[in-house]
């Protein structure tokens, strides 16, 4: 009985050292992918921040109102060191992963899988977003000063829909890019932008009669009065 | 360079004198124009071997066809024996961005092929352009040694508001020489310079397009040739609406002003005061046609520019010089003001921005036109019942103020740049 005994604690103990001796290596390799990770990763970061100062990447995205974007939500750290910050734990965090999987433990073998299927995508959908916003910002601002310049009273407001319409854009492209509820996004987008026209008719042509007759009329004779005003005769040059 | 005009160029060889006329869709003034420098040049240089050069952009009212048929019947008119040598022509389209600099970038071309001594140039909407322009443009630089003529006009006090506002001063205090219209459009100059011109890689930038007589004027000047500017009467165009190109007009001439300063910003720290350039020319007054202003409509779009504009201003000036312009724009039209100080200012801080880029550049110098019209707006108000030589005697006062306020445009633009 003792024997049995012995032997199924030997048999137990042996499928444990077994174990450890088969899993110490994929334990080693992971700290070393962890080192080796976060090393390559704080590189990458003073490189990339290095760089980013070089090109006066600050001034640029100051440029391109980013940096009053951030102030505004409450981000301290300059765009530079944002991004390369970014670069940073995108890095740690692949490193995680790969540490994960050098463990070879099947129960993560499916999820890092995944990670990498999906990790293009991701940065496909930041990088849209940040082009989009970029692109909203600089269009905004053009459509203000060329309204600005053609005298018209409502510039800011045309600039904002300038700028709020790209923004939802690029957001809307962005998420179905991510494929999170890709039908909802697109049928959300159209029944919000059909929705914007359909109110703008409707209340043009039936709520808001007497409001767009009266704006119309108020908009003709302001160009009727503009062309029986003197004209401007200066010779600009 | 059209194969075409290269054959031609080949045909003449050489030649002393070029006449170049950039143009598009001119068909109404064109003949009148080349029917002047046609007079002009066997007027006043019969023994000259001359060409003319129309440079045009593609026209399809028939301009070209127009230069080809002009010419001078009976040279009785000018009081002159016939010229020894004919004039010839030479009518190519230009290539490139379209604008004046493209064109006149091809009749540099044709004046470096042709080894003229002495070239001028002249807009193609002229009116009031005589035989006696062709002499005052090319005798200086044909007999007196001199390499750049700009032109002179009689104006009325209310044109010519973006060389009056910030062209001729800020020319005038950054590089020391007071050459009155430095983007007066007609110029004369020498083949050498010409040759100059064209080693310049500017042809992509608005140099190509209204940026051209600022930069040419700029160029000759900073590059130490002998400049000089001549009278020529009073300046009248085709009649258009000079308010439907203020837009385009402003952004490439200023952003061309200032680019120039970047070039050259060793040249113009070191320059202290303006002194004189030599002028030729009889002066005379001439009785110029009124020139009609709506205030109203200026001073609104500089309110506009007050309310919407100012984050945008915000990033090109000082907090003292935005709280300057708030209180501007709530005045009332009547007691509305813009001090010619602020204006300096307003200049100099843009030309900062324009360099460090805090704005983009296109934005940052479109933004610059409601306060641009709201300056021009508080000029013409207060000039309204003052004669021409008051109007001029303001400009020069402005003028001195852009000298006295160089030494904060010198200091800014070390503190800016060092960051």
């Amino acid at each position: 009985m003792s024997e049995i005994w012995r032997s199924a604690i030997v048999a137990s103990f042996d499928k444990f050292l077994g174990k450890v001796i088969t899993f110490l290596p994929n334990l080693l390799a992971m700290i070393t992918i962890l080192i080796i990770g976060l090393i390559t990763a704080w590189v990458i970061k003073t490189i990339l921040l290095r760089f980013l100062k070089a090109i006066q990447f600050d001034r640029v995205s100051e440029r391109w109102g980013l940096t009053h974007i951030l102030s505004k939500g409450g981000v301290t750290y300059s765009p530079a060191s944002l991004l390369s910050r970014f670069f940073y734990w995108i890095i740690v965090l692949v490193t995680l992963i790969l540490g994960i999987n050098a463990l070879e433990v099947a129960a993560t073998h499916h999820f890092v899988t995944q990670f990498f299927n999906y990790l293009p995508h991701l940065f496909a959908g930041i990088l849209i977003m940040v082009i989009g916003y970029l692109v909203a910002v600089f269009l905004g601002q053009a459509a203000l000063i060329a309204a600005v310049n053609a005298q018209m009273e409502s510039a800011r407001l045309l600039s904002r829909c300038v700028r709020w319409f790209l923004i939802f854009l690029s957001l809307t492209m962005a998420l179905y890019h991510l494929g999170i509820a890709e039908r909802v996004i697109v049928t959300a987008f159209s029944i919000t932008f059909g929705g914007i026209v359909l109110a703008l008719a409707v209340a043009f042509g039936w709520g808001g009669r007497e409001l767009a007759k009266d704006f119309l009329e108020r908009l003709y004779k302001r160009k009727e009065r503009e062309g029986e005003e003197e004209k401007d005769r200066i010779s600009h040059l | 360079m059209e194969k075409s005009f290269q054959m031609q160029m080949e045909e003449i060889k050489e030649a002393d004198i070029l006449i170049g006329i950039p143009s598009y869709n001119n068909v109404r003034t064109i003949g009148h124009v080349v029917r002047a420098a046609i007079a002009g040049l066997a007027k006043y240089f019969p023994g000259a071997r001359s060409v003319l050069v129309n440079s045009d952009g593609g026209s399809t009212d028939g301009t070209q066809e127009e230069v080809h048929r002009i010419q001078i019947e009976d040279f009785k008119t000018i009081l002159t024996s016939h010229p020894v040598h004919p004039v010839h022509k030479i009518i190519t389209p230009y290539h490139g961005i379209p604008g004046k600099g493209s064109a006149f970038r091809t009749i540099f071309e044709a004046a470096a092929t042709l080894k003229a001594k002495a070239c001028a140039v002249v807009d193609s909407d002229l009116r009031s352009i005589t035989p006696g322009w062709m002499e005052l443009l090319l005798r200086p630089i044909y007999e007196e040694g001199f390499e750049y003529v700009a032109p002179l006009y009689a104006r009325h006090k209310f044109d010519g508001t973006i060389t009056n506002s910030i062209v001729y001063p800020l020319t005038r205090a950054l590089y020391g020489k007071r050459v009155r219209q430095p983007i007066g459009g007609d110029f004369g100059f020498s083949g050498k310079l010409a040759e100059h011109y064209l080693t310049q890689k500017v042809w992509e930038t608005d140099v190509a397009r209204f940026g051209i007589d600022i930069w040419m004027t700029t160029l000759a000047i900073a590059e130490g040739y002998r400049v000089c500017q001549a009278y020529l009467g009073a300046k009248i165009h085709d009649a258009k609406d000079p308010g439907s190109d203020l837009g385009p007009m402003f952004t490439q001439v200023v952003s061309s002003v200032y680019s120039l300063m970047e070039n050259y910003q060793p040249l113009w720290k070191e320059v202290k005061e303006s002194q004189p350039v030599s002028t030729f020319g009889f002066h005379y007054e001439v009785g110029l046609e009124p020139v009609p202003v709506n205030l109203g409509r200026m001073i609104a779009n500089f309110r506009l520019g007050v309310r919407d504009l100012m984050e945008i201003w915000r990033k090109a000036l000082l907090h003292e010089t935005v709280l300057w312009l708030e209180s501007i724009g709530r005045l009332s039209d009547e007691a509305f003001f813009f001090p010619q100080d602020l204006w300096v200012r307003l200049i100099y801080d843009f030309a900062l921005a324009y360099q460090t880029g805090s704005v983009h550049r296109e934005h940052l110098l479109k933004s610059m036109i409601p306060l641009y019209l709201g300056r021009v707006a508080s000029f013409v108000k207060e000039n309204q019942d003052s004669s021409a030589n008051e109007v001029e005697q303001k400009i020069e006062s402005l003028c001195k103020s852009f000298e006295e306020m160089k030494p904060y445009l010198i200091e800014r633009w070390g503190e800016v740049l060092r960051r």
